[in-house]
């Protein structure tokens, strides 16, 4: 890529799950956690700050959170200060957008984080503010929100390819163990064998609960500098090497087919491309299991396995510790939870601690040089990828 | 389509939620497209202001009162836009025709909401949705299957298109199983 190289210099998840506390009050957790994981970073260097939140508007009554996350986390943003929302991406846009500025020289040192308060008193008025990511007025009288549809995509894949519960339930099985070893994760200490799994209520036909991502309350932050200022922070800095980004429709009506995620192809291909890399080369990725049939249909459209092949590809543990590499350590979407606007950040935090060796064994990458990080948004309408390695660009 | 679509069902009561106020008992014998008939609050309701003063697309919830599923084509491609559009998004004309779609299709993927409903839809708990292939159309719609449970619906069962009431003087549209014009499942 050409351009000013940026590096993940570090950053911090606060706890994810049903969480006694407000908006606002985890965007002042996740400062002060980030400043607690960066103790040589001083509030004045940070020039810039961007937000991602999907729906404050919805969820906290709350809009023009740009400046109200700034208050809260003690900063005074000089140069570029916005939110970004991408619904389930707007973490990851945030990330984008910082990395963007620093590549251009308008920001230096600048911190990206997400904030999403989903649980509510009335859990139907949450769930009326994931129906409005669908095409409201047209999708939306008739009760779309994301677990018909990916029950749907869930439903061809098993007529298409011969896709299984058991296969659906290897995904959750693997994310939830990796959330066993993360604290901040909604399902830490949490046990969830298969069988336990397959017994769990049906949400959205095949999908059952433990197929499902969470309500999350939750907020993480992480710091990018450009190339000059990163070892003032860190000694494994973690460099941005590629992104990119596809989206071909909204509506439901023109999602084309259900189990070929044509714009993840284009959003990964343009990513690695950047990158220099082809998928074989990755040692780990962070992609977006909102639901275990995502995880499978993602496998495919990235090409760690052929089409069809991505419920094989999980009970066999490819994506697992051992595997041809390590998929969703942190915990995933499914055993983190998924607070809209964190995860894409949360995702960020994990890489950076996966390249500078702060994870468990248990869920530790084998010396990794290149990862992958991924979110869709809505129904899988958007695909965003952003390609990370422990070399600078040459 | 079938002119006695019962009307919706009533918006159940949240009691954890004081500030949504039943609908007006008067509400059905408003006509579509009056604002006051709306039930507030507006920015929670999933169903859109279908009047010529809130929208250009207001023909399209005229002809579906009169029982026509329709939306519009550009008259210089001859495609069909799902939703209806007010520009080509080809061609960005905005000079588009109307036409009526098909009444009947084949369920082409198809699950149920059995919880997490959105505000208004707790009382419709369980209720199928689906995406349907338009026979003749190339357009494949989403939306509710009412007229069968979930559990006996087919991957290409046969579906009619229907028209109803939203119960405050606006229309919707949405598919309906089982037997009747739609004529037997064919899988």
């Amino acid at each position: 890529m050409s351009g000013r190289a940026v590096a993940l210099v570090g950053g911090a998840t606060t706890r994810f799950g049903v969480r006694p506390t407000t908006w606002a009050e985890m965007a002042q957790e996740a400062g002060a956690a980030l400043f607690r994981a960066i103790p040589e970073l001083r509030a004045d260097e940070c020039d810039s700050l961007f937000v991602g939140a999907a729906e404050p508007e919805r969820f906290a009554f709350q809009s023009h959170v740009a400046p109200l996350a700034a208050e809260q986390m003690g900063l005074r943003p000089r140069r570029i200060l916005q939110r970004t929302e991408l619904a389930c991406a707007s973490g990851q846009s945030a990330i984008r957008s910082a990395y963007a500025a620093i590549a251009a020289g308008l920001s230096d040192i600048a911190v990206a984080v997400g904030v999403e308060k989903m649980n509510l008193p009335s859990m139907a008025e949450a769930n009326s503010a994931m129906g409005c990511v669908m095409d409201r007025p047209w999708d939306g009288p008739h009760g779309a929100t994301a677990p018909p549809f990916f029950a749907m995509v869930a439903q061809r894949h098993m007529l298409e390819y011969g896709t299984t519960e058991e296969q659906l339930a290897a995904v959750s099985e693997k994310n939830h163990r990796f959330a066993n070893t993360n604290p901040t994760a909604q399902f830490y200490a949490k046990s969830f064998t298969r069988d336990k799994l397959l017994r769990l209520p049906l949400v959205a036909p095949p999908l059952r609960l433990g197929d499902c991502s969470s309500m999350t309350d939750g907020a993480a932050a992480v710091l990018l500098v450009g190339e000059e200022f990163a070892s003032r922070f860190t000694d494994t800095p973690v460099w941005v090497r590629g992104t990119g980004q596809y989206s071909d429709f909204h509506n439901l009506a023109n999602a084309g087919s259900l189990t070929d995620w044509v714009g993840l192809k284009h959003a990964a291909r343009e990513a690695l491309g950047r990158a220099g890399i082809t998928v074989r080369d990755l040692d780990l990725a962070e992609i977006h299991d909102c639901f275990t049939i995502s995880e499978i249909v993602e496998y495919e459209a990235l090409g760690l396995c052929g089409p069809g092949e991505g419920g094989p590809f999980a009970a066999d543990g490819r994506g697992d510790v051992g595997g041809d590499l390590v998929v969703n350590p942190r915990g995933g979407l499914l055993g983190c939870g998924h607070p809209l606007g964190a995860t894409g950040i949360g995702q960020a935090v994990e890489v950076y601690q996966q390249f500078a060796h702060q994870v468990p064994p248990s869920r530790q990458a084998p010396d990794p040089e290149w990862a992958l990080v991924h979110n869709l948004s809505g129904s899988a309408n958007v695909h965003s990828v952003m390609v990370y390695g422990r070399g600078r660009a040459a | 389509m079938s002119p006695e679509a019962p009307p919706r069902r009533a918006r159940a009561a949240d009691p954890r939620l004081d500030t949504v106020p039943p609908p007006p008992a008067d509400a059905a014998t408003k006509s579509a497209g009056d604002r006051s008939s709306v039930r507030p609050p507006y920015l929670l309701d999933f169903f859109p202001l279908e009047s010529e003063r809130e929208t250009r697309l207001h023909r399209f919830y005229e002809r579906l009162a009169e029982g026509r599923l329709s939306t519009t084509r550009c008259p210089k491609e001859g495609t069909l836009h799902w939703p209806p559009r007010t520009a080509c998004p080809s061609c960005h004309t905005e000079e588009l025709e109307w036409v009526d779609l098909p009444e009947r299709g084949t369920i082409y993927a198809f699950s149920a909401v059995l919880a997490g409903a959105p505000l208004g839809m707790e009382a419709d708990l369980p209720f199928a949705v689906g995406l349907v292939d338009l026979d003749g159309a190339p357009l494949r719609l989403f939306g509710r299957i009412e007229g069968a449970s979930y559990t006996d619906l087919r991957i290409g069962e046969t579906v009619r298109v229907e028209s109803y009431e939203v119960g405050d003087g606006r229309v919707f549209y949405r598919f309906r199983a089982g037997p009747g014009p739609g004529g037997p499942p064919v899988a």
